[in-house]
């Protein structure tokens, strides 16, 4: 259904998806349906914005160490931003998090991959 | 060439010889017969050593090939290999596992392989039965161990196995002591997973994975990324009936007797541990003693621990571990404070301190113990094992070693220690949870009326004797005559009138008030005892008699002033019956106490010690309990997130909690619906919140909680739902009956989450 459409915004080379609403399967895949067709049309750098996300299930944290793999496979870079504090710990508590840099604002997530130009 | 063999464990095991364990092979078989249709999932098993992870393997290897001759093919190949110290090197580790693939194979495919154990030799028979893409693989593995190249060697033997076996076999891996392959000369730690993981990742191989050092296995595969795609399975002690069974085959063949109840006694000071109980039983028949009281028993347990076999065991084990003295003695000496006096430990910062040395020989002593699986380090937190032989040795070795006692000196402490402790914890531990659960009814009373047939026994017995609960129920609430119970202000135990007086001992003493108003005319003290002996005497009453009176007289009380109040189990003296109706002492049985409970709907007698001795709960705040059905519908589990936030703004708790609250709830409802095999299904929800906890319990109507039903979601969410549950609340409870599995999960609300983490016991 069409209702799951992720936004997603291009800021210079890099591509920003906001993920708004409840991180399950359904919305998993669609994210990861929009970050392959980006690596796959060359992109290399992702930005995934979770201040819209209200909740984030197990399924849903799978599907982001599934693109965290593709973007490290590809040597693309990928940052998280504006995540809740819930969101954080549990990013922490599956290790995701020693493998992204996230950061509290967008701006700052877009200026550190500016940097790394 | 044979020169290291390591099938050893293989085959001194005895199908015949394992006992328990149910419901871990059950579910092990499972995962493992899903490889057939090409569902390959992978687990993890761990716990201390010695416990019986490499039994519960084998005799899984065991099952894998019974079972298998009459399917149809492909038949599930179990592969056992175990990891070793010896094994370091990578060029002898990968020669071995081949060979020893090669050779399991080939026993699995009826052959009788070579005596001569060689790689071309078995290769050439197992082309006899049409599989020949081994060569390749062992020429190419000749070249790189002529070169030397010890890792190319390795990713060769290691991927060989996973060549399809086409239609006769599908290879089950059943991989143990994997926490060896972190301490490979020369190899990256975690080298054999990066070169496992494309297998693992492709979910085609049920692989399980065994070890007694999770954290390092698990910190690998978090690293490769691989961590989900494991379950985890805990190993502890035998269930106690499991571990009878096992006493009854170990007594028969050194023909041991042993009375029943020693036999309970001693697999519980055991923990139910099968290494332990094997020890044991050669201990006594070695020694040829006879065991026929707790007295002997105790003797005989302490002789092993300070000079026997559970001695040895453990010496030795310390020994390997740590082959340095100075080392060991401060591994030993910190942890008996742990494990032993249950120093509340659960940082490493704490443990370093505690150690009392720098912090690269702290590190040190806590990595060794970690890998050889005493601790658990698991997201910082440490977890020591709750062993209780361990304990024991440790007392022994402190004794011995610091404070230089002699091993019989330790063993009579130990006896004592025992057998004192012992016979207060069985009756003290029920009359404990009596005596609470009859305060917090004290608590309710708020001058309520109940029927005066609650306090008599003799004409309660008389009226209602041999009828049934409904009955008395019924005939309760007729009752003409009624007494009016005070409103209590404070229930404690024991009284002293002043300081330095004599010590009332009383198991309860409450201060009530007869109205509202707290007056000293409407001043009421009960008095009660709770008595669990077999049968009440009139001595007993007698004496209890005696310290009322001291106490009126002490408080200068009026005799309608103290109420006496006797609770009793089990049967009266006539002569008894006679003294408390002389004195007026309210006589109350235990059946009699649970109609009283169930009128002011306090749970039954066997609540648990922490949740009644919480004092801080106010008078008249009743938990709330909410209720929720949910459909088995993808995303209703939003709902019951919704609910429980709505519950949470009762007791305005903090966003955070509330988070996590929802987070262990959703997960949990994902769990019940993907595992619960009814579709039609539904499940139901429970949350009470209560000013010290909220408990949430997630019910549904299928089979157990680790079911395969396969589909695309559970296999993505593969281990993560429980683990992550863990996390967000401080106390899980798993439950799977008759009627479904109910997964129980408290947070409590106070700032002390999980105060017993530190010195809970590890195995049951």
């Amino acid at each position: 259904m069409s209702y799951l459409k992720v936004r997603t915004r291009r800021a210079d080379d890099a591509l920003v998806v906001y993920i708004d609403g409840y991180l399950n399967s359904l919305l998993g895949e669609e994210v990861e349906r929009v970050v392959q067709e980006a690596l796959d049309a060359g992109s290399k750098k992702i930005l995934l914005n979770f201040e819209g996300t209200r909740l984030i299930n197990s399924i849903g944290i799978s599907i982001i160490i599934d693109i965290v793999e593709k973007i490290m496979e590809r040597n693309g870079m990928l940052a998280f931003c504006s995540l809740s504090r819930i969101n954080r710990e549990l990013f922490q508590m599956t290790g995701v998090a020693r493998y992204v840099r996230a950061f509290d604002l967008e701006e700052e997530a877009l200026g550190y991959f500016a940097q790394s130009a | 060439m044979r020169l290291i063999w390591n099938q050893g464990a293989g085959f001194s095991f005895r199908a015949e010889e394992f006992f328990g364990r149910d419901d871990e092979l059950a579910a092990l078989l499972r995962v493992c017969l899903e490889g057939k249709s090409g569902i390959g999932a992978s687990v993890m098993i761990y716990g201390p050593p010695n416990v019986g992870k490499t039994s519960l393997l084998l005799k899984l290897k065991y099952d894998l090939q019974t079972l298998a001759d009459g399917a149809a093919p492909p038949r599930p190949f179990p592969f056992y290999f175990s990891f070793s110290k010896i094994l370091s090197h990578p060029l002898a580790l990968s020669q071995h596992f081949l060979q020893e693939y090669l050779w399991q194979l080939l026993v699995f495919l009826g052959d009788s392989p070579p005596a001569a154990f060689d790689i071309d030799a078995l290769s050439d028979r197992l082309g006899i039965y049409g599989l020949i893409d081994c060569r390749e693989f062992i020429l190419a593995h000749r070249r790189f161990t002529d070169r030397g190249d010890g890792l190319s060697a390795l990713v060769n033997a290691f991927s060989f196995p996973f060549v399809p076996g086409g239609e006769i076999f599908y290879p089950v891996f059943l991989f143990d002591d994997f926490q060896y392959t972190c301490k490979l000369q020369n190899i990256p730690d975690g080298a054999v997973l990066s070169i496992l993981r494309p297998y693992i990742k492709s979910g085609h191989f049920p692989m399980i994975l065994s070890g007694s050092s999770p954290g390092h296995v698990t910190s690998s595969l978090k690293r490769e990324g691989l961590f989900g795609s494991f379950q985890l399975m805990e190993v502890g002690g035998l269930s106690p009936a499991a571990s009878e069974k096992m006493w009854t085959s170990l007594f028969e063949r050194r023909k041991i007797q042993m009375p029943g109840h020693i036999q309970a006694r001693a697999a519980a000071r055991l923990g139910y541990i099968p290494v332990y109980q094997r020890m044991f039983a050669e201990e006594v028949s070695f020694r040829d003693a006879q065991v026929t009281d707790e007295i002997g028993f105790e003797n005989l347990f302490a002789l092993s621990i300070t000079e026997g076999q559970l001695n040895r065991y453990w010496r030795e084990f310390f020994e390997s571990a740590f082959p340095e003295r100075m080392l060991r003695a401060r591994a030993i000496k910190f942890l008996k404070r742990v494990v032993c006096d249950q120093f509340p430990l659960d940082t490493f910062e704490g443990a370093l301190s505690l150690l009392g040395t720098s912090p690269e020989e702290g590190g040190e002593i806590l990595s060794a113990l970690e890998f050889k699986g005493l601790l658990k380090s698991d997201f910082e937190q440490l977890r020591f094992v709750g062993d209780p032989v361990l304990a024991d040795f440790l007392y022994w070795a402190f004794e011995r070693g610091v404070l230089g006692k002699s091993s019989s000196q330790v063993g009579a402490a130990l006896v004592q220690a025992k057998l004192s402790r012992a016979t207060a914890e069985s009756t003290e531990g029920s009359r404990e949870k009596w005596v609470g659960v009859t305060k917090e009814l004290m608590r309710r009373w708020d001058c309520r009326e109940v029927p005066m047939l609650l306090f008599r026994f003799g004409s309660f017995r008389e009226r209602f004797g041999g009828k049934g609960l409904l009955e008395v129920v019924i005939g309760m609430e007729r009752e003409p005559q009624k007494m009016r119970l005070p409103k209590i202000s404070s229930v404690s135990t024991g009284y002293r009138t002043r300081r330095g007086g004599p010590r009332f001992d009383f198991d309860l003493v409450a201060y009530g008030f007869l109205d509202a108003e707290f007056s000293e005319e409407n001043l009421v003290i009960w008095a009660a005892d709770v008595m669990t002996e077999k049968a009440l005497t009139a001595n007993a009453v007698e004496h209890f008699e005696n310290r009322c009176r001291l106490l009126s007289l002490e408080k200068g009380l009026k005799p309608e002033q103290l109420r006496k109040w006797i609770l009793f189990d089990g049967s009266v003296d006539p002569a008894a019956l006679e003294r408390v109706a002389q004195y007026d002492i309210f006589l109350s049985h235990r059946s009699q106490m649970r109609l009283f409970l169930n009128l002011f709907g306090v749970e039954e007698l066997d609540l648990t010690p922490e949740e009644h001795k919480a004092p801080e709960f106010p008078p008249g705040a009743e938990p709330l309990e909410f209720e929720l059905v949910l459909p088995m519908k993808a995303d209703t589990e939003i709902v019951a997130a919704r609910v429980a936030e709505e519950v949470a703004a009762y007791a305005s708790l903090d966003k955070d909690t509330v988070d996590r609250i929802k987070m262990a709830l959703i997960e949990a409802c994902i769990n019940a619906f993907e595992h619960s095999g009814a579709e039609s299904g539904k499940v139901r929800l429970r949350y009470i919140l209560s000013p010290e906890k909220i408990e949430l319990f997630v019910q549904d109507e299928g089979k157990g909680f680790r079911g395969g039903h396969g589909g695309e979601e559970s296999k993505r969410n593969r281990g993560w739902g429980l683990k992550l549950i863990r996390e967000l609340v401080d106390d899980v409870e798993i439950a799977t009956g008759e009627r479904g599995t109910v997964v129980r999960m408290v947070k409590y609300l106070g700032h002390e989450p999980g105060k017993e983490g530190a010195g809970s016991p590890g195995p049951e």
